[in-house]
């Protein structure tokens, strides 16, 4: 059977600034290899909330402040309502370091303002003020995933779970959500919010397949073993970075 | 009292330079500002005569630089400029005290200090320049920079206090630099002209600096350079002063920005057309930018490539000179930036099917090869050793062909110690 999935990447002109795009080019990619059909579609300012409806894996990059604003004031109430429901849904999706902050209850910023997040994520974050310094450097991180997840973060704001949100992975160097709990990222249902660019993905091809693993799932209600691909290159940049932590 | 740091700062500097320590050209002026804060203001105050050119931006501090140190030196001007890199407060403290004698005299007419983004503000504090050179932002080592709007924000602040009299040379193609000349009376822009298409991946800047409207683009040469215009506020790109030139010493879209501010900052000074044609004309680039070097017998072309537009305007340039044979060096130490991610910013995918060999090197050299592995170049090949990929980038290719290499910063000053023989800093 011919299987082909639709990837929804928000924002792309907007929400790009840290080379995350390497996420949405791993994903097309890894299904491309297994003959799995893709089709990316760009969402971009004032898009169609009717768009994500058929959408199999949702994908958000972070980005500067001012570019976070255009995005917030472009998230309509029933965008908000529909990216809720396709999170409640279980559609999978991968929300990196500004989209991920985006999709709690509130940020507040260095001036000490609160800018309401979607609140689809029980989290918040708070920026200490542009005296702390920003929570920056390689990570290493071990999630049920990955047992040795790398990325690099770069953020100024701290990110608290509520009660009701796992932590994506356990920080074993680097900062993580706070540099305070060891916790890194959040896991819900079959969304995944983190910090770690690098981008993420290609070194932790995991959870490439997961993603895609479960958005076939989700639209052919069936178990679909993924063929295996050879993922030497990954594992050589991955035990670099290992290399360069623990030295 | 400037003597005495001046005195132990050349001591410092031919100390390094005898043993050969290597940073020599930034300790002098680390030295001398530890022991006077205003010893950059205090020197360049006994020397009102020279007239300073700053230069800042993302990309092409270097070239337009040494274009511009051409022009003036083949119109019978005295210049000094700093060292490529050097350029921070303690590069341009260290290059005053090389060049003045031991009672702070500078026998010039002009000094070009290249400025690096973060530093612009901390020196407009201590020098008053005759120009502001400003080239353009892209997003470029977030790590250490932050993010583009932060660096522009600054930049405004930071002029918004300088003496009114200053010549300002802008970038009209790009939005957050055109935008800091306006309500600015001694303002000069140049501009490329460019063609119909759509704004590509790597692009940092699509949105309008007045009220963050998304801006429309006549035409772009590249990046998110070119003719813009926000349909909200009705800001748009301010009349270029130079857009064309007669001819091109250096390749390239970039260079072609370089060349334009050059000659319309030569121009501000008052030199004439017939001069800057005649001195371009045997314009050598700088290290590294472009460099060819013989090693071997071989020709070999090196492009600084730092960032996603630095290194897409290389691919395009080596495209065009019909390059074959490649080599890509990727380094993450400081001067390249910590974090690597960036390299997926680049737009491999629509630039790589002409390369018959592509070998890549490094500290990073597995994400490379990883991030091109994704681009179906498959066949790239990873080395650990820098010295083997230069090697059998030399066997791999017919003799006759000249070999490529795109290195980050700190991978270019390796290459060139090992293709050279020297140490440039």
């Amino acid at each position: 059977m011919k299987y082909d999935l639709k990837i929804g990447w928000l924002y792309p002109d907007l929400m790009s600034t840290y080379g995350d795009r390497g996420n949405i080019i791993v994903l097309k990619k890894r299904c491309e290899w297994r003959g799995i059909k893709t089709e990316v579609l760009n969402l971009n300012e004032e898009f169609d909330a009717k768009l994500l409806n058929d959408i199999n894996i949702l994908f958000m990059g972070g980005a500067q402040d001012t570019q976070q604003e255009i995005v917030a004031k472009d998230f309509t109430l029933n965008k908000i309502s529909a990216l809720k429901k396709k999170v409640e849904d279980g559609t999978p999706g991968l929300y990196i370091c500004g989209a991920y902050q985006f999709l709690g209850r509130y940020y507040k910023n260095a001036d000490g303002v609160k800018i309401k997040g979607l609140g689809i994520f029980d989290l918040h974050t708070e920026h200490p003020g542009d005296t702390n310094k920003r929570l920056i450097g390689n990570v290493i991180a071990r999630s049920d995933l990955v047992n040795e997840m790398v990325g690099f973060e770069n953020h100024g704001g701290r990110t608290f779970l509520g009660k009701n949100l796992k932590p994506f992975a356990k920080v074993i160097k680097g900062f993580g959500n706070n540099g305070e709990d060891k916790t890194e990222g959040a896991i819900y249902k079959n969304s995944i919010g983190s910090y770690l660019h690098g981008p993420i993905l290609p070194k932790n091809p995991e959870i490439a397949d997961w993603l895609i693993s479960k958005a076939l799932e989700q639209k052919y209600k069936k178990k679909i073993k993924l063929e295996k691909l050879d993922d030497s290159l990954s594992q050589k940049a991955k035990e670099a970075i290992l290399l360069r932590i623990s030295s | 009292m400037i003597f005495f740091p001046l005195l132990i700062g050349k001591l410092i500097s031919f100390i390094s330079r005898f043993f050969n320590l290597g940073s020599g050209s930034t300790w002098p002026g680390h030295m001398a500002i530890e022991n006077d804060p205003n010893f950059i203001k205090k020197i360049l105050r006994r020397n009102l005569n020279l007239k300073v050119i700053l230069i800042a931006g993302t990309n092409g501090k270097t070239t337009t630089g040494k274009l511009i140190q051409t022009i003036l030196e083949k119109n019978g001007s005295k210049v000094f400029q700093n060292e490529a890199g050097a350029n921070l407060l303690n590069g341009v403290a260290s290059t005053l005290i090389e060049e003045s004698n031991l009672t702070g005299g500078l026998d010039y007419d002009f000094a070009i200090f290249e400025i690096d983004e973060n530093t612009l503000p901390l020196i407009l504090d201590n020098v008053y320049p005759n120009i502001i050179v400003l080239l353009n932002l892209f997003r470029d080592q977030l790590d250490r920079y932050g993010e583009v709007n932060i660096i522009s924000d600054k930049w405004k602040k930071a002029l918004s206090l300088i003496d009114k009299k200053t010549n300002l040379i802008l970038n009209a193609d790009d939005p957050k630099i055109a935008y800091l000349g306006l309500d600015t009376k001694n303002v000069k822009y140049f501009s490329v002209r460019g063609k119909e298409q759509v704004i590509g991946h790597a692009s940092d800047s699509a949105y309008c600096p007045k009220c963050g409207n998304k801006l429309d683009y006549k035409s772009i040469t590249f990046s998110h350079l070119g003719d813009w215009s926000c349909k909200k506020c009705g800001l748009k790109r301010p009349k270029p002063d130079l857009e064309n030139f007669e001819s091109y010493a250096l390749p390239g879209a970039y260079n072609r920005y370089n060349i334009h501010t050059a000659v319309l900052t030569a121009k501000t000074l008052g030199a004439s057309n017939e001069k800057i044609l005649i001195a371009l004309k045997d314009f050598k680039p700088a290290f590294g930018r472009q460099e060819i070097v013989e090693y071997k017998g071989r020709k070999i072309q090196i492009f600084l490539s730092k960032n996603p537009a630095s290194f897409n305007q290389s691919l395009e340039t080596i495209n065009e000179l019909k390059a074959k044979h490649l080599l890509l060096v990727l380094n993450d130490r400081i001067p390249d930036g910590r974090d690597v991610s960036w390299i997926w910013d680049v737009d491999f995918e629509n630039n790589l099917k002409n390369f018959k060999n592509i070998l890549v090197s490094g500290d990073r050299v597995y994400d490379m090869a990883l991030r091109l592995k994704y681009a179906d170049r498959n066949d790239a090949k990873p080395y650990d050793v820098v010295t083997d990929a230069v090697e059998d980038l030399i066997d791999s290719a017919p003799k006759n062909d000249i070999l490529y290499i795109l290195p980050t910063y700190s991978a270019m000053l390796d290459l060139r110690k090992i293709l050279t023989g020297k140490k440039i800093l």
